[in-house]
């Protein structure tokens, strides 16, 4: 007979796949963050927006088309990028609110900021939801691109 | 007894009403407010009063329409998009009566009634955007 072990969904659980979430974000482990969300994952990074004549280009759409280009785009400009973990809150449905400092010093171009060897450091809110399986399935994240944009000496509003 | 989300609910609706005495009502004197695009990190009601007034002022039709309220303990975030025209400057930007939309994601604590924390997250690049300010650096220039 085989046992096997399956860990439920409560608060604690749902915290602590999101603690391994950012200590693989911080090991520029993106498969390994990848593979904490379920294969549907949605995404949302709200200040990711390009106005361009035509069109908007935004960070919404799931974890492995948008997310994950978008981590490792980040963690190339920035090949020092870090976070810390100020808070997190959660709750039996699986709901998770991270507050978190990013940070890491530019070393590639970032969108339209060319790169200058500056670094930054900007306070984030990430809300997470983790189903039952214990896999992410939606990502969430707000800060203000302009703290980041001025720090690294860009100072048009693009 | 009113629960952390109870409390929030209640600000909120008072916001979206542009009522910010009713919001203020929910408010412990000493709230800690952090504001990241205003670099703002200090306690007392006062500040926070002043972050509701201005936005009341400055968008005379501001719209408050709340997406999400996740309730983790004490802890309540808020996800909502605030929408209004300028009728004032605000945050350094001058009147040019431009439309704005921003996605924000405030996160409360609360405790017997009372707010005693609140952390607002947007994006200012995305709110100059909106009302054509073209410089960080020369906000007020149109």
């Amino acid at each position: 007979m085989t046992e096997t072990t399956q860990r439920s969904r409560t608060a604690s659980s749902a915290a602590a796949v999101v603690t391994e979430f950012f200590d693989r974000y911080r090991a520029h482990d993106v498969d390994g963050m990848t593979d904490l969300c379920s294969m549907n994952a949605g995404f949302s990074y709200v200040p990711v927006e390009i106005w361009g004549k035509q069109r908007v280009l935004r960070g919404d759409g799931k974890v492995r088309t948008i997310g994950k280009p978008l981590w490792t785009g980040l963690i190339a400009s920035f090949p020092n990028l870090s976070n810390t973990v100020h808070s997190i809150a959660s709750n039996d449905d699986g709901d998770v609110v991270v507050q978190a400092d990013i940070e890491g010093t530019q070393q590639l171009a970032w969108g339209l900021v060319t790169p200058a060897g500056r670094h930054y450091r900007e306070p984030h809110l990430f809300v997470f939801h983790v189903g039952p399986d214990l896999l992410i399935d939606d990502i969430a994240a707000y800060w203000n691109d302009a703290g980041i944009s001025q720090q690294l000496g860009h100072n048009e509003v693009d | 007894m009113t629960t952390a989300a109870q409390t929030v609910h209640m600000f909120l609706d008072a916001f979206a009403r542009r009522d910010v005495d009713a919001a203020m009502a929910v408010v412990d004197s000493q709230v800690a407010v952090t504001v990241p695009p205003f670099g703002l990190n200090e306690k007392g009601a006062d500040v926070l009063r002043a972050v509701l007034a201005d936005q009341v002022r400055a968008f005379p039709d501001l719209m408050i329409t709340v997406s999400r309220v996740i309730a983790t303990g004490d802890v309540v975030t808020a996800l909502f998009k605030a929408e209004g025209t300028q009728g004032a400057d605000y945050a350094g930007a001058i009147n040019q009566e431009k439309h704005l939309d921003i996605d924000q994601a405030w996160r409360f604590v609360a405790a017997e009634g009372l707010i005693t924390e609140v952390a607002a997250y947007w994006c200012q690049a995305q709110l100059y955007r909106r009302l054509a300010v073209k410089r960080y650096d020369e906000v007020a220039i149109a």
